[in-house]
């Protein structure tokens, strides 16, 4: 008991010590250095300008008719850039984030970021391969949240980035069978890719000011991107299921998806909304 | 005011860590032992280490621990498979007289069972490479629903209601926790200490007593730096590469190897250069446990070889596919191989757990 009352002591007056320091701290910009506030991501799904609505059909310039029953990411090591060039990166334990049309996770948030004014925002579609070798240690529980949200593989021991799976038809193939598009890397391809968005506004962070960042994730720029993915062409020999799971057809995707995140819009300000 | 705040904030946590450890003090006094880092050293015939063991450096309770897991069935959604059950020690952590291995339901899987041994020197896992993270490749046979076909957070809860583990997750880890990624790390720093360095080979390599090799074993070691080496490189027996060898591919299979995991075509039909240590020990041989003796192996390598896709350029050097070789030559090799044998890794009571 009496460690404890020292150790308390010893806090006590470490913590006294460091907050007075800020007491000394320059203001500048309109925000105090040394101060903190959160920031929000909002991640709109959608497909090819519309919303993007679980269950309902859309047909791609392949000729395919998608309907999406799911539509999972992972999006990771997020940076913020100040208008001065000034990175400042959310701290790695914590930057990994799903998000998941079934499950209703459309928000990555954000504490503790420095004061100030941001411009543009960087971040990692799935796990990065550094990451993925420093093995459990590192993804601390990640790996139960991903789990839970079919995020990932456990023939392989790695994680999908993008789970996009429904049922399609086509020209050749009028009855709807199901596709799965399991987007991720393996000890052979590193598929993860980083993505940096211009912010339209800058994104004020202060103490009692939370931005929220708007982004909308387009669907359809998996298979119907830059490279095209034809989802008839990857069904599996018996012909009653599409799977596209690895080869080149990973290295595309990921080519597509630098393309498939913008920043709508910027909210600042007090209070929530998106 | 900000700042004010804060400090209330900060009397609030005290008060609240105050509480707990004044609870504490009422309850039931569990002594727990100090935790010390594991004498773990890397033999001085052997290579650097592939894995990065520095984020979770074995330590005396997490080696404990996770010895422990190894052989707990309740990591099987039955409780009935250990990872014990398909890698037995005497056995060089291989399954012993098993081609496949029956998991759970008796289940067969289509791969041979690998040898668990110098985990940390290799840089990838399986026959197809479907993990390379020691502290991450637990979740395959785990999760794999013809071995364990468990989860993680379910394992952690039955080992939360057994308070010997309790004890041991608190010994092992600063966080104290009973959670997935303590069990794996657990369980990757049991296999880290898993090393096998104590052949009559390895006593012949560093000048030790017992290291003599008779004039077969001289020749067969001779034949086998010519003949084997290209892939079974370093005293780790492996250069961790996937090939074809030529093996025919079984049609009940069809087994792609290393495609499986990457979805590459060049990639068909390569599977994972095994280690060669405790050889003598591990039969039935190959990805799928066809041969049953190392002759049969020999006389695949020389005369047994089928050309499918991506056959290995080395196993195509000499006119012929694979590597000729007469049958005093087969029976030096063999000789040489079966002085890998690890006496003392195969017995050593540090990794056996009477359950």
């Amino acid at each position: 008991m009496k460690t404890n009352i020292k150790n308390i002591a010893l806090f006590l007056a470490f913590t006294g010590l460091l907050t007075s320091c800020n007491n000394d701290d320059s203001i500048s910009n309109g925000t105090i250095d040394g101060t903190f506030g959160d920031v929000e991501l909002f991640f709109d799904n959608g497909v090819n300008g519309d919303a993007l609505v679980l269950g309902s059909s859309y047909t791609n310039s392949n000729g395919e008719k998608l309907t999406i029953n799911r539509f999972n990411y992972i999006v990771s090591n997020i940076v913020l850039i100040k208008e001065d060039g000034t990175e400042v990166a959310y701290p790695k334990n914590d930057s990994y984030f799903i998000i998941s049309e079934e499950s209703k996770m459309f928000t990555a948030h954000l504490e503790n970021i420095p004061t100030g004014d941001y411009k543009q925002i960087k971040f990692g579609l799935g796990v990065d391969q550094q990451r993925y070798l420093e093995g459990e240690t590192a993804q601390q529980e990640f790996w139960n949240l991903a789990s839970a949200n079919n995020m990932v593989w456990t023939w392989s021991t790695g994680y999908r980035f993008i789970n996009f799976e429904g049922t399609f038809t086509s020209a050749t193939t009028t009855n709807a069978l199901n596709f799965q598009i399991h987007q991720g890397s393996n000890s052979s391809t590193d598929n993860y890719r980083q993505i940096t968005l211009n912010l339209p506004t800058t994104a004020r962070v202060r103490t009692n000011e939370m931005p929220n960042i708007h982004i909308i994730a387009d669907a359809n720029v998996i298979a119907d991107g830059t490279n095209k993915i034809i989802l008839h062409d990857n069904l599996n020999p018996a012909g009653t299921n599409a799977t596209v799971m690895g080869g080149e057809n990973l290295i595309k995707i990921a080519a597509n998806t630098l393309s498939m995140f913008k920043v709508d819009h910027v909210h600042n300000g007090a209070g929530s909304h998106h | 005011m900000y700042l004010l705040f804060q400090r209330i904030k900060y009397v609030a946590v005290l008060s609240f860590i105050l509480l707990l450890t004044s609870c504490s003090s009422e309850d039931e006094y569990v002594a727990i032992g100090k935790n010390s880092p594991y004498q773990f050293q890397i033999p001085s015939n052997f290579p650097e280490v592939k894995q990065d063991i520095s984020n979770n450096y074995p330590t005396k309770y997490g080696v404990e621990l996770g010895r422990k897991l190894f052989y707990d069935a309740r990591l099987s959604k039955d409780n009935t498979i250990a990872c014990a059950f398909c890698h037995e020690q005497s056995s060089a952590f291989t399954h012993h007289g098993h081609d496949f291995s029956h998991g759970i339901g008796d289940q067969i899987g289509t791969r041979n069972a690998p040898a668990v041994q110098n985990m940390a020197w290799q840089s990838e896992y399986f026959y197809d490479g479907a993990s390379n993270s020691i502290e991450m490749l637990s979740i395959n046979p785990i999760h794999n629903p013809v071995e364990m076909d468990e989860t993680l957070p379910t394992i952690a809860e039955k080992l939360k209601q057994d308070s010997e583990y309790l004890k041991l997750f608190k010994q092992s880890f600063e966080d104290e926790q009973v959670s997935s990624t303590n069990i794996l790390k657990a369980l990757a720093q049991f296999m880290t200490v898993m090393v096998s360095a104590d052949s009559k080979y390895d006593k012949y390599v560093r000048n030790e007593a017992g290291g003599t090799l008779n004039n077969q074993e001289s020749q067969g070691l001779q034949l086998f730096q010519t003949n084997c080496t290209a892939c079974h490189e370093t005293d780790i027996f492996t250069d961790n590469s996937f090939r074809n060898n030529g093996l025919p591919p079984n049609p009940n299979l069809n087994d792609l190897g290393r495609e499986t995991v990457t979805g590459f075509p060049y990639d068909r039909y390569k599977f994972k250069v095994p280690s060669l240590r405790n050889l003598a020990v591990t039969a039935p041989y190959m990805h799928d446990g066809r041969f049953g003796s190392l002759e049969s192996v020999l006389n695949f390598y020389s005369n047994g070889m089928q050309k499918t896709a991506n056959l290995d350029p080395v196993m195509q050097q000499h006119g012929a596919l694979g590597i000729p070789l007469t049958q005093a030559e087969k029976q030096a090799i063999i000789a040489f191989l079966k002085t890998l044998t690890d006496e003392k890794f195969i017995s050593n009571p540090a990794f056996y757990y009477q359950t």
